[in-house]
């Protein structure tokens, strides 16, 4: 009778545990398989320098999907200028954090300040980004981002007092430290901070409203949702994260340049993983940025004679995902899942 | 005598409605003239000729952009990559041609060899367009239609992602360049001394153009690539082959952005990532004038070249990503759809 009793209870905390975990964007294998990446590091073959790197570098990877998937997969408009919104974050936090004086005159705040005021700043110009693209439909809007970036790109390299130009800046590290580990977790925190509060919204009405306005534009508006709001609403945050983690880069690898940062063929990577992961999904982009990152990696020490190799397959494999399966590893996964359950209930 | 009357006032309003309409092609107009003349005075003749010969392979560029997005709705993003291929393969035949043709002796033979390589370059580049159209985009259209421009914009993407590494795998980050075509001095113009090169990469770009205008305009595959960027359902009823269209129009674009990459390779040196410039430019001028409008491309390109020497002149190099930007913000913000206005049907639907 007792034993029952708690079993029940059990049963029922069980339950509210998958239920938070469900409102908060995880399912039981996803925070699994999270808790397995978090842990990952502390072991051998993973705890070398390194790999640590590989795993800093996809959690990065991942949580740029992410936010870029914010746009892209619901309201329907790739944000080009990304990578450029990210390095105007960096440079930003960069700029703030300098202790040696430029104008005659030295910030130098905690780099766990300035990181939040180069989300800021890059929030802003999403936000403006928003205003400017209001009134383009997908294509133009995307070309106009692109545009925007490259603009940006062009300012950083020519305002040489703030940025050294194109000679590139060496910001100040979080911690002084050799070890990778303490980066890792402050990367793998900020992804999961950048997945749960975008879950969070994709999964209320507002979500419902981007993917509105993203199917149809004149539609939405007609059943009383106002596009301007949102589209400004989500161009603003996914360029208030981006820039976030503009801020780790700079304080992480310790020196920036233009055009390893905000170059055209950055936002084109983030766009592959994206895709590749599954539109619309938010968390595809993480489930494939790791292994993807040990491939890329594997594949360039295995085949350092093949200089750039790793760059074609990733062309390769977005443009047969576009042609053969556009719903992407999410698309894959809801399908393997469905098949399974229809074959278990037989 | 009362009929004059009551239609002079008539034509006035008349006017000054049209001008209302066309505001943006007035003030641009005024605009460019006035650029024109202070370029004119603060550069003389050799900026002036050079805002043409830029000029000319913007609007060659922008012209194969319009046309494949006019006609099958594609947003290219690997126009620069074509351009990259016309320039290696001018490069790749330029040399050893010159060469054999230094060792020949004939003075005719070395004023071909240019020539020679422009033109098989830009045969590369028909070729090319064939070969892409028909591995990425054909399946595509096959299968579905839904959230094409997307879809094509993102594949073209990821085309030139393929494109620009594969470059690099194969021939390396390495710049290849020639001095120049034509072992000649330089002319004489107005008082000014101007490179042979680009005097005939000028006129290559006006003829290129005219040619093209010539066979959409008075042909029948011309005029039947035109319907088809009017109405796909209306021309397929009047029996055009849409596929061969379809592939003609995107191999004549990449060929023409060849013939572009190969006739400026003094200028731009061939390197896997050469086409960033001319496809953001190019790219300008199309958002500029009006996505798929082709007559516009042409007049866009030659503003886009005054808009980048004027920068140039006025403010420095460096600044030539940035000012064209302000430009275009502003110019969308006063007429959304381009100067010129975009024609093309489907744009708005998807």
């Amino acid at each position: 009778m007792n034993s029952t009793a708690t079993f029940v209870e059990k049963g029922t905390l069980w339950q509210r545990f998958i239920s938070f975990i469900n409102k908060i964007g995880f399912s039981p294998l996803g925070l699994a398989l999270l808790l397995i990446v978090a842990v990952l590091p502390n072991f051998y073959p993973f705890s070398q320098e390194y790999v640590i790197r590989w795993l800093i570098m996809g959690a990065f990877l991942a949580a740029q999907s992410v936010a870029f998937d914010f746009t892209a997969g619901y309201i329907n408009i790739v944000n080009f200028g990304f990578a450029a919104l990210l390095g105007l974050g960096a440079y930003t936090s960069g700029i703030f954090a300098n202790t040696t004086p430029f104008l005659l005159y030295a910030p130098g705040l905690s780099p766990w300040i300035t990181i939040w005021i180069g989300a800021l700043v890059a929030g802003l110009v999403g936000f403006v980004l928003g205003i400017l693209t209001l009134r383009m439909r997908g294509i133009f809007a995307a070309v106009m981002a692109w545009f925007v970036g490259i603009a940006l790109m062009g300012l950083v390299n020519n305002l040489t007092d703030l940025t050294r130009g194109p000679l590139g800046m060496n910001p100040v590290k979080f911690i002084e430290t050799p070890n990778n580990l303490p980066y890792f977790y402050i990367i793998l925190s900020m992804m999961v901070l950048i997945y749960i509060v975008l879950k969070l919204i994709v999964g209320s009405n507002i979500g419902l409203a981007f993917k509105a306005i993203g199917q149809n534009p004149d539609a939405a508006r007609a059943s009383g949702i106002n596009p301007t709001k949102y589209l400004v609403f989500n161009f603003t945050l996914s360029a208030f994260f981006a820039g976030l983690l503009g801020g780790f880069y700079a304080h992480f690898f310790g020196s920036l340049t233009p055009s390893t940062l905000m170059h055209t063929s950055k936002t084109v990577e983030i766009l592959a993983i994206a895709y590749i992961g599954g539109r619309g999904s938010l968390w595809g982009g993480i489930a494939i940025a790791f292994p993807f990152v040990f491939f890329i990696e594997f594949l360039r020490s295995n085949l350092s004679s093949l200089p750039g190799i790793h760059m074609v397959i990733y062309g390769v494999l977005m443009v047969s995902i576009m042609i053969y399966y556009p719903n992407g590893f999410s698309g894959f996964y809801f399908w393997a899942v469905a098949k399974i359950k229809s074959l278990l209930k037989k | 005598m009362t009929k004059e009357t009551s239609e002079g006032p008539m034509i006035t309003v008349n006017i000054l409605h049209r001008l209302k309409d066309n505001l943006p092609v007035v003030v641009v107009s005024i605009f460019s003239i006035v650029l024109f003349i202070m370029i004119g005075f603060k550069g003389g003749a050799p900026q002036l000729f050079n805002v043409i010969v830029t000029g000319g392979m913007w609007a060659l560029l922008a012209t194969g952009l319009a046309l494949v997005f006019g006609v099958m709705n594609i947003p290219h993003f690997a126009h620069g990559e074509s351009f990259m291929v016309g320039a290696y393969v001018a490069y790749f035949t330029f040399t050893p041609i010159n060469k054999t043709f230094l060792a020949s002796g004939s003075k005719f033979l070395l004023y071909l060899g240019p020539f020679l390589a422009i033109i098989a370059a830009g045969l590369a580049g028909c070729v090319l367009g064939i070969i892409i159209e028909k591995i990425i985009f054909a399946p595509l259209r096959h299968r579905t239609k839904e959230g094409w421009v997307m879809n094509a914009f993102l594949l073209t993407v990821g085309l030139s992602f393929i494109l620009t590494n594969g470059t690099t795998l194969a021939l390396g980050p390495n710049f290849r360049g020639i001095s120049r075509y034509f072992d000649v001095p330089s002319l004489e113009i107005m008082g000014a001394y101007i490179a042979v090169d680009r005097i005939v990469a000028a006129a290559i770009a006006l003829v290129t153009i005219g040619l093209l205008w010539f066979f959409l305009r008075r042909t029948k595959t011309g005029r039947a690539i035109r319907a088809v960027s009017q109405d796909e359902t209306g021309a397929q009823l009047v029996g055009i082959d849409l596929d061969f269209i379809q592939t003609l129009t995107f191999s004549l674009a990449t060929g023409m952005a060849a013939i572009s990459g190969a006739s400026l390779l003094f200028m731009f040196q061939a390197y896997p990532t050469v086409g960033l410039t001319p496809l953001y430019f190019s790219w300008y001028v199309v958002m500029l004038v009006g996505l798929g409008n082709i007559a516009g491309a042409i007049v866009g390109g030659f503003i886009v070249a005054l808009l980048q020497s004027g920068t140039q002149l006025f403010i420095g190099l460096s600044w030539q990503s940035v000012v064209p930007t302000v430009v275009m913000i502003l110019v969308l913000m006063m007429a959304p759809s381009g100067i010129f206005g975009s024609e093309v049907k489907g744009v708005q639907e998807q």
